[in-house]
């Protein structure tokens, strides 16, 4: 339904804003795409009056780390699913991962993919080019070029980069551009055999396993490279005790480093392979950890030292209805990271609203901010509901390890440039 | 017996595996005699699915499901439709639009029984899947070892080899240590990791560490298509630490128990006098096999009651 042009009033909503210090009941005004007024019983006059009493008015979630599958691999998700899909989750700005097909690695493929993402009917979706070519990890791709066509970030599309000395060049090769490079740290060599994390429960239930030190061992040579070239880099996929307490230590020391964990990682153990019969839908890279590091993850996100993010990889029953040695990693998160975080987090709203928003916006260095003037990117939940997590609302593919949890928060509302893109 | 399936026996009772090897004991005379076969299991369909090679427990298990009257037929991966990129679950899909009863599955993934148990009515035994379990050898090893020991509990079970790599190792733990027995495993640094220790066993190396106090001495197979490149030096190393020879085997207790779930490396885990010599019971496993398969159908198949022939026999 279109907007009138006195535009909209959500009225009685406690307005949760870290970045401007609010945490209060209040009606925002949003005309034009921004919030214009703040305060108690706004008039409406002719604007549209949203009820949002009992419920939490929060600036957008930003995810750093999906996978949209398009081009390329529409029939896994396309940007219309995985930008509806995430709005329904309450994401309202999606970094779209560069492992398409193409590969996003060249000025003429950024081009094209950037055009792509505009008229979306959900969320906001921005592109991050690759950091080498075809993602190999050997040649660096065309940055500079990338950026100047409308990618926002550089990303190893989740694949690590195991050659310490092309991560090197890159880096220092990125550093000029300005723009945040995303790396998931591991040690390939540690991974290529291994399927669910190295453990007691791998070893107990006949899977190879891929050791915490992977992650760890890319992370330290990460943070290494970061102390000697000055980049700045966003380290995804943290999923163990000792990578927050590695990050932890290198932002103490200064280096321009931040980090993510997937939601899910805050809300599953390595244990849930064992408990569902091998289910591929829990074959994941990195893999579901134990529950020590799950714990350390938790007060890490509580802590502030790392953000959140889906980890979106949507595969099909083709990819997915398999041995799951064979089965391939990944699993859906845009339509669940939001109630798994709250869940894991307790309903602490402030502790999500951080993780979710502020966190992830600010390596991309964007305000998640509700003050007057900003951009309305914004999300209205019921943080008291529970619902039980069933089959995909958008999302063309069906691998969710929660799902049948019942879950904590409910999105009952998400504004992407003050337009409702998903209301009830 | 209350389950469908039988998957692997981390999940198995101590009743029920004394249930099982009871019952494989009062089967084994069916194998004696000169008409080798009871109706038990008329009329029921067993299917035999091999994704991975195998000669002894294939032949094993399809002698039992034929001894108990069974109608049998079985696929190899080299002969069946995964060969043609058929999805397992489409294999199964096939499989069950015919109606069997059971399927007996080995495969190459850890979780692949599984994933048929869960989708399908029919029973499925796990004959083996990737590094997981192969329970019915551990029962015929249990069974061969109450044989020579009578009770298991307290008794010393050395497994020597590639523990980590061997579904053979992984069911023998958690079926002794349920049985009450002491389990001591050994191998190379790569084979038998520290963390081995997690499932209840304790962890030593050399073959001389664990064959002093031992009761049964279990030597498992060098899998070199499990073995990613730099997990073992050279055959020749192998076999001083952790082969099997007569002169290893004079530091044992005399009685020991040498056991085997075959094929035999000769020369490299074990040596020919060893595999041949008057401590080996390697052979006596095998036939086991067959019994103790025989009374996991019958008891996964709620076959008819046991006739009364099948106890005289024994007698």
């Amino acid at each position: 339904m279109p907007l009138p042009d006195a535009g909209l009033v959500l009225r009685g909503g406690r307005v949760l804003c870290p970045a401007s210090g609010t945490d209060q009941v209040l009606d925002l005004r949003i005309v034009d795409g921004r919030v214009v007024e703040r305060g108690a019983h706004l008039e409406a006059g002719d604007a549209r009056v949203i009820d949002c009493a009992g419920r939490a008015v929060l600036p957008g979630f930003v995810d750093l780390v999906a996978d949209l599958a398009d081009p390329g691999a529409t029939w896994r998700e396309d940007l219309r699913t995985g930008s509806q899909g995430a709005a329904a989750g309450g994401f309202t700005t999606v970094l779209a991962s560069p492992a398409t097909e193409p590969v996003i690695d060249s000025g003429a493929v950024a081009a094209g993919a950037v055009q792509a993402t505009r008229g979306l009917p959900g969320a906001r979706v921005l592109r991050a080019g690759a950091v080498s070519l075809g993602l190999k990890g050997q040649e660096l791709a065309e940055m500079g070029t990338m950026l100047e066509e409308g990618c926002v970030a550089l990303s190893d599309g989740g694949l690590a980069m195991g050659d310490a000395a092309v991560l090197r060049n890159a880096l220092e090769y990125a550093r000029p551009f300005g723009a945040p490079v995303l790396l998931r740290p591991a040690l390939p060599s540690l991974e290529t055999r291994g399927c669910m994390h190295e453990g007691k429960v791998s070893l107990e239930i006949g899977l190879r396993g891929i050791p915490a030190a992977s992650e760890e061992v890319g992370l330290e040579l990460i943070l290494a490279l970061v102390r000697l070239t000055g980049s700045r880099v966003h380290c995804s996929h943290l999923t163990t005790a000792r990578s927050v307490a590695l990050l932890r230590q290198a932002q103490d020391e200064g280096l321009p480093v931040t980090g993510s964990a997937p939601a899910r990682s805050l809300l599953l153990t390595d244990a849930w392979v064992r408990d569902h019969g091998y289910d591929p839908a829990g074959r994941l890279l990195p893999p579901l950890r134990p529950e020590a590091d799950r714990l350390a993850l938790l007060a890490a996100v509580r802590d502030g030292v790392i953000g959140l993010c889906s980890d979106h990889q949507p595969w099909t029953r083709v990819d997915k209805e398999l041995e799951y040695e064979r089965a391939t990693p990944g699993a859906t998160g845009l339509e669940t990271a939001f109630s798994a975080a709250l869940t894991a987090l307790d309903g602490d709203l402030p502790a999500v609203v951080s993780a979710l928003s502020v966190a992830p916006a600010a390596v991309l260095g964007r305000l998640a901010r509700l003050a007057e003037g900003d951009v309305a990117d914004l999300v209205v939940v019921d943080p008291d509901a529970t619902w039980t997590v069933g089959p995909p609302r958008w999302s063309r593919s069906d691998n969710e390890p929660l799902r049948g949890r019942s879950l904590r928060g409910r999105v009952h509302l998400t504004l992407v440039d003050g337009c409702p893109v998903v209301e009830g | 017996m209350r389950r469908k399936d039988m998957l692997g026996l981390r999940d198995v009772s101590a009743e029920e595996i004394v249930e099982i090897l009871d019952t494989a004991a009062r089967f084994r005379s069916v194998s004696e005699r000169r008409i080798k076969k009871v109706p038990t299991l008329r009329g029921r369909t067993v299917v035999t699915a091999f994704f991975e090679d195998s000669t002894r427990t294939r032949l094993s298990f399809d002698l039992a499901a034929k001894r108990l009257s069974a109608d049998t037929l079985g696929f190899s991966a080299s002969s069946s439709s995964t060969k043609k990129g058929e999805t397992l679950m489409d294999t199964a899909r096939n499989l069950d639009a015919m109606k069997p009863d059971a399927i007996i599955i080995r495969h190459a993934h850890a979780g692949a029984p599984h994933m048929l148990a869960q989708a399908f009515p029919w029973t499925v035994l796990n004959a083996g899947d990737g590094i997981n379990e192969h329970p019915s050898q551990a029962l015929l090893d249990m069974l061969t070892m109450r044989d020579h020991l009578g009770e298991l509990a307290g008794r010393t079970v050395a497994i020597v080899g590639d523990v980590y790599h061997s579904r053979v190792a992984r069911s023998n733990i958690y079926g002794l240590t349920r049985m009450g027995a002491r389990v001591v495993v050994a191998g190379p640094g790569t084979m038998c990791r520290q963390d081995m220790a997690h499932l209840g066993v304790e962890v030593r190396h050399r073959v001389d560490d664990v064959l002093g106090d031992a009761d049964v001495v279990m030597m498992l197979r060098i899998q070199r298509e499990r073995l990613a490149p730099g997990m073992m030096a050279s055959a020749r190393e192998y076999s001083r630490f952790y082969g099997l020879d007569l002169d290893k085997l004079r530091r044992a207790r005399p009685e020991v128990l040498v056991m085997h779930p075959g094929p035999i490396n000769r020369g490299v885990e074990l040596s020919p006098e060893v595999a041949d010599g008057d401590r080996s019971v390697i052979l006596e496993q095998v036939t086991n096999g067959v019994a103790v398969r025989m009374a996991l159908l019958y008891l996964l198949l709620g076959g008819e009651p046991l006739p009364a022939g099948a106890d005289d026999a024994a007698a």
